[in-house]
């Protein structure tokens, strides 16, 4: 009679390995991803209220809006200061979001990894474009023709 | 859960009862159509739906139903089931796409006039009919470390604990590892990764024993990627279980424990 | 043939299985076998505690507790095992507690206790609070807790196999008087996988039953429909006696119609009994302790309510649990869940309407003789080495006639605990009992007869038409008439369990199978039951003879040891001898039974 004493316990603790967790994560990321998603979303609601405000209801309103009031904002450090905090956070919250509903949905590795990198260089060129824009945004710039140039520029 | 050991008030020897208390009166019977998801490896990968139509009666449960077409239709149908009263854990489905026990359903609380359908719990792997394979779901409560642990030396007595600190865990003690909630959480459905409602559920109810000092190991393993920050609170674990936990409180409880350690 | 090599085998995984792990499976390679999850047994439906002489909130001590246990059981019960039990008792939940169970807390954060039925101050002054609870979920909380540090210590599970045999080799020996006689010795056991359908043959040193009860032989129980008495049935059909089968604990509130289990506890919280006239009739029964009276003695004056004529409902067939009297708050803090069962499967609300309530089979008082180390005994006084038992399959005997309530709970700690011990002990010093070559071969042939049976009869006709006669024959009431009619029906169905058909054919889960297999278990012990309650002339405990309504000290003071034996004879059955065994007295003299 063979005497096999090396059956392992089948139901008692082996689990199919798409259950595995492949490894214990380090740090705290998810805590921070998570907390800041709360915090943004807070600070985001008090930016976006007030651009809108800013934008849309003082003065004349959604009818002041053209070039030259958008350049006028940004020759104003105030507003530079605030449309860069409501760029970065906003393209980051919402990167990490979309990365959530990456993890969430994508059932294979592969796919998940393909397009949190799309997401990742996506989210980077606009905060990377967004950023420049606001700092080296001249309306009046040198040596331009002067019919492309708005009014005020001649002043 | 004070601790009032008040005496009750002697009740009277004998009361007038209102006429027809108790219930009663003639059981109703109806005819229900059962649609239940079947699959057996043995004979076809594929799975497939089959019918039954049951007379059933008033108190009758989906339980019963499923006895029924087994007993009297088709023997290979197979579930798990045991105490048939909602307290051991064995016989949690998706009824008409929702995770519930099939002792607790009461077919006369379902659309009767419409098939109920019966599917195997999702995320799990199915090995026959309704029966899953349940070692994934354990693996993730073993990994929480579900025990009391206590340092320092063992009283003589027990431990002291008050009134108010027992009740503190209370809600979810309740838990009987149906994997009910578990098995309706979208995020768990992806991959199987994540530790799932039960297993944080089982944590909380050690993270908020005052008798355990390991509440920080416990909090550690479920800060992990997998752990408690996947949950997107949709409710569905609430939902689903069968005791009236509130999984998804328990769940913010624990992330609020994390926090507060970390921060 | 697989063969897996364990020091000790624990054969079930309810309170007393896990319990004996935890200690065994410190001391020893331990494996532990069930037909299902560990969480999934039957312990877990318990719900009102666990009795303990604490003294947490009121003077009692462990002897009192002794004398109730005894005067519940009837004087059946063996004395020093009652005493063992309630002086151990103490330790047992102060273990849970060290466990992690959560105790409901008094006000000074000491565990609480309540009143339970037949627990009393002072040998039976007035009812005194000694039950330990969880509100109504201390069950689910010990086998939780139980499971919990099953995990902790790394107790190896094998889920989902179900044990069929037992392996028992017999070897001449000689006893202290010279005598000769066969001596049973253990190898191990034989197990079917339910997820493959395969035969696993577990050789070990020490084997533990705790596979529960036999509950399922009634129609109307609060027993799972797992409890079909496998381990009581391997044991019988290995020459192991089985005793006191005849007594059966029907508990008195069961949820009328259903069986489902409203706790005893309900009453220890105040709740009473009335009838169709609205009246506590408790009260002409049992004057002292009226509602709280032992459960044998409810249940029987709940039945004789209603047969004579007091019943309520359109049947009248049932009387009612009033709770209304009670604070809503205090219920809903006691007794969640029996008041959310009420709402459920009845639609009753508790705090406004009595619950319809009608007693429903509960507990086997008998089982596998063991003594008080939890050694299983082969005869009156020989024990098979490395043999053991625990819990409702074992009787130790701790409940004699009739268990109180609480004493399961306690039962399964104190000699789930002892029983690990002894085990791993015993597997420290002990030899290997050879596996025979052919160990699995009866295993094989069952479970191949069934699976290829293409007979005519259901599986679940038969096991209803058996149960609908054991409800309405050997149930709170039973007659000499009334026992043999049964006998003769389970004599038919056991003929026509020859002719059964199992449609299911495969080999993963085949649970088709599985029901026949029980079903043949549960035709024997019901058998076994029959004719020793048929043989019993008396009424004692859990066992009402309307011939016999007195108890009869001198003629029957003695437990029944009932055996399988293909020579003997009782009661015009053929192959069931029965024996008697002498009950242990130590200082407790049998009195009338009066509360």
């Amino acid at each position: 009679m063979a005497v096999s004493t090396e059956i392992q316990a089948p139901r008692s603790g082996r689990i199919a390995p798409e259950y595995k967790r492949h490894g214990r994560s380090k740090g705290n990321f998810e805590m921070f991803a998570w907390l800041f998603m709360r915090l943004s979303g807070v600070v985001l609601v008090v930016l976006i209220f007030g651009h809108l405000f800013v934008n849309l209801m003082v003065g004349e309103g959604v009818h002041a809006i053209d070039f030259g009031f958008v350049g006028g904002k940004w020759a104003d450090p105030f507003w530079q200061v605030w449309d860069l905090a409501m760029l970065w956070l906003a393209m980051l919250h919402g990167t990490n979001g979309v990365r959530t509903i990456i993890n969430d949905y994508a059932e294979k590795d592969g796919t998940r990894m393909t397009l949190k990198t799309v997401l990742y260089l996506a989210s980077a060129v606009v905060i990377v474009l967004g950023t420049l824009v606001i700092f080296t945004f001249d309306p009046c710039p040198a040596g331009a023709a002067a019919d492309l140039l708005p009014s005020f520029c001649r002043a | 859960m004070t601790a009032q050991n008040t005496e009750p008030v002697e009740p009277a020897s004998k009361v007038e009862l209102a006429p027809g208390i108790g219930g009663g009166g003639e059981i109703p019977s109806y005819d229900v159509t059962l649609r239940v998801r079947r699959y057996n490896p043995e004979v076809s990968d594929e799975g497939h739906w089959d019918e039954f139509k049951l007379t059933m009666y008033g108190t009758d449960r989906v339980l019963d139903a499923l006895h029924k077409a087994k007993w009297e239709h088709d023997g290979s149908l197979s579930f798990r089931r045991s105490c048939a009263h909602g307290v051991c854990g064995s016989d949690a489905m998706r009824i008409n796409g929702r995770n519930r026990l099939a002792c607790k359903t009461l077919l006369k609380d379902l659309d009767t006039s419409k098939p109920i359908t019966v599917e195997a719990i999702k995320g799990l792997p199915v090995e026959k009919d309704l029966i899953v394979d349940m070692e994934p779901f354990f693996q993730s409560y073993r990994e929480i470390m579900p025990f009391l642990i206590s340092s320092g030396h063992e009283p003589t007595r027990e431990r002291l604990q008050s009134a108010e600190d027992r009740e503190r865990f209370d809600d979810t003690t309740k838990c009987i590892l149906c994997a009910a909630c578990t098995s309706s959480c979208p995020v768990f459905w992806t991959d199987g990764q994540y530790f799932g409602p039960a297993a944080i559920v089982n944590a909380h109810r050690f993270i908020f024993d005052s008798r355990d000092d390991a509440g920080d190991m416990r909090l550690e393993i479920l800060n992990d990627k997998e752990g408690v920050w996947r949950c997107r609170t949709t409710f569905n674990c609430t939902e689903a279980c069968p005791r009236g936990i509130q999984v998804t409180k328990a769940i913010a409880e624990v992330k609020q424990a994390v926090l507060n350690r970390k921060i | 043939m697989q063969v897996h090599k364990y020091d000790v085998v624990i054969v079930g995984a309810g309170g007393a299985g896990m319990r004996a792990a935890i200690e065994s499976g410190q001391r020893a390679r331990t494996a532990v076998l069930t037909k299902l999850y560990p969480t999934r047994s039957h312990t877990g439906a318990a719900q009102g505690g666990m009795c303990a002489a604490l003294a947490n909130v009121e003077e009692d001590n462990w002897e009192w507790h002794t004398f109730d246990t005894i005067k519940g059981g009837d004087y059946l019960v063996d004395q020093d095992a009652a005493e063992v039990m309630a002086k151990e008792a103490i330790d047992a939940v102060l273990d849970l507690e060290k466990m992690g169970l959560p105790f409901n807390r008094t006000p000074e954060g000491k565990i609480d206790q309540r009143r339970f039925g037949g627990h009393t101050r002072d040998h039976g002054k007035s009812p005194v609070r000694r039950a330990c609870y969880a509100a109504d979920r201390t069950g689910h909380m010990i086998l939780q807790t139980l499971y919990q540090n099953c995990v902790k210590h790394n107790v190896e599970f094998y889920n989902e196999y179900y044990v069929l045999d037992l392996l028992v080799l017999e070897e001449d020996a000689v006893r202290a008087d010279g005598t000769p006689f066969k001596q049973k010795r253990v190898a191990g056991v034989v197990s079917y996988d339910l997820a493959s359908g395969e035969i696993h043959v577990f050789q070990a040193k020490s084997v533990v039953f705790a596979s529960g009860g036999v509950g399922k032989v009634f129609k109307t129980t609060s027993n799972a429909h797992t409890l079909t008495g496998d381990g009581m049935g391997i044991a019988f059909r290995r020459g192991i006696p089985l005793e006191d089968m005849e007594f059966v604990q029907f508990h008195p509130t069961g949820l009328a119609g259903l069986g489902i289990l409203l706790s005893e506890a309900a009453r220890g919280e105040g709740a009473i009994l009335r009838n169709s006239e609205g009246e506590r009739f408790m009260e002409r029964y049992a004057p002292t302790i009226k509602d709280l009276a032992p459960r044998d003695i409810v249940a029987r004056s709940m039945a004789l309510e209603v047969r004579e004529g007091r019943g309520c409902g359109p049947n009248k067939d049932y009387v009612l649990l009033d709770l209304t009297h009670l604070e809503p708050a205090h219920i809903d803090a006691k007794l969640p869940d029996i008041t959310e069962f009420a709402r459920t499967y009845l639609g009753v609300e508790p705090y406004t309407e009595p619950v319809p309530v009608f007693p429903t089979a509960h507990y086997a008082m008998g089982g596998i003789p063991t003594n008080i180390k939890g050694e299983v005994l082969q005869d009156n006084d020989t024990i098979i080495p490395g043999l053991y038992a625990a819990g409702e399959v074992a009787c130790v005997s701790v409940h004699g006639s009739n268990r109180l309530g609480t004493n399961s709970l306690l039962d399964i700690n104190v000699f789930g605990k002892r029983s690990g011990i002894n085990a791993a002990e015993y597997a420290k010093t002990a030899d290997w009992v050879e596996v025979p070559e052919d160990a699995d071969a009866d295993t094989i042939r069952l479970v191949e007869t069934v699976r290829n049976a293409n007979g005519t009869e259901r599986v679940a006709q038969l096991r209803k038409e058996l149960q609908d006669t054991m409800d309405a024959n050997v149930q709170v009431f039973r007659t000499e008439q009334s026992l043999t009619e049964t006998l003769n029906v389970i004599a038919s169905l056991r003929e026509r369990y020859k002719n059964i058909s199992v449609q299911d054919k495969g080999k993963r889960f085949n649970l088709d199978l599985l029901e026949a297999v029980e079903l043949g278990f549960l035709l024997d012990m019901a058998q076994v039951m029959t004719v020793a309650a048929l043989h019993r002339q008396e009424s004692r405990g859990g066992h009402f003879r309307e011939d016999f309504p007195d108890r009869d000290d001198v003629n029957f003071m003695k437990h029944s040891m009932a055996y399988l034996d293909e020579t003997a004879e009782t009661e015009h059955v053929a192959g069931i001898r029965l024996e008697t065994k002498p009950v242990v007295f130590t200082r407790y003299e049998p009195m009338v039974r009066k509360y």
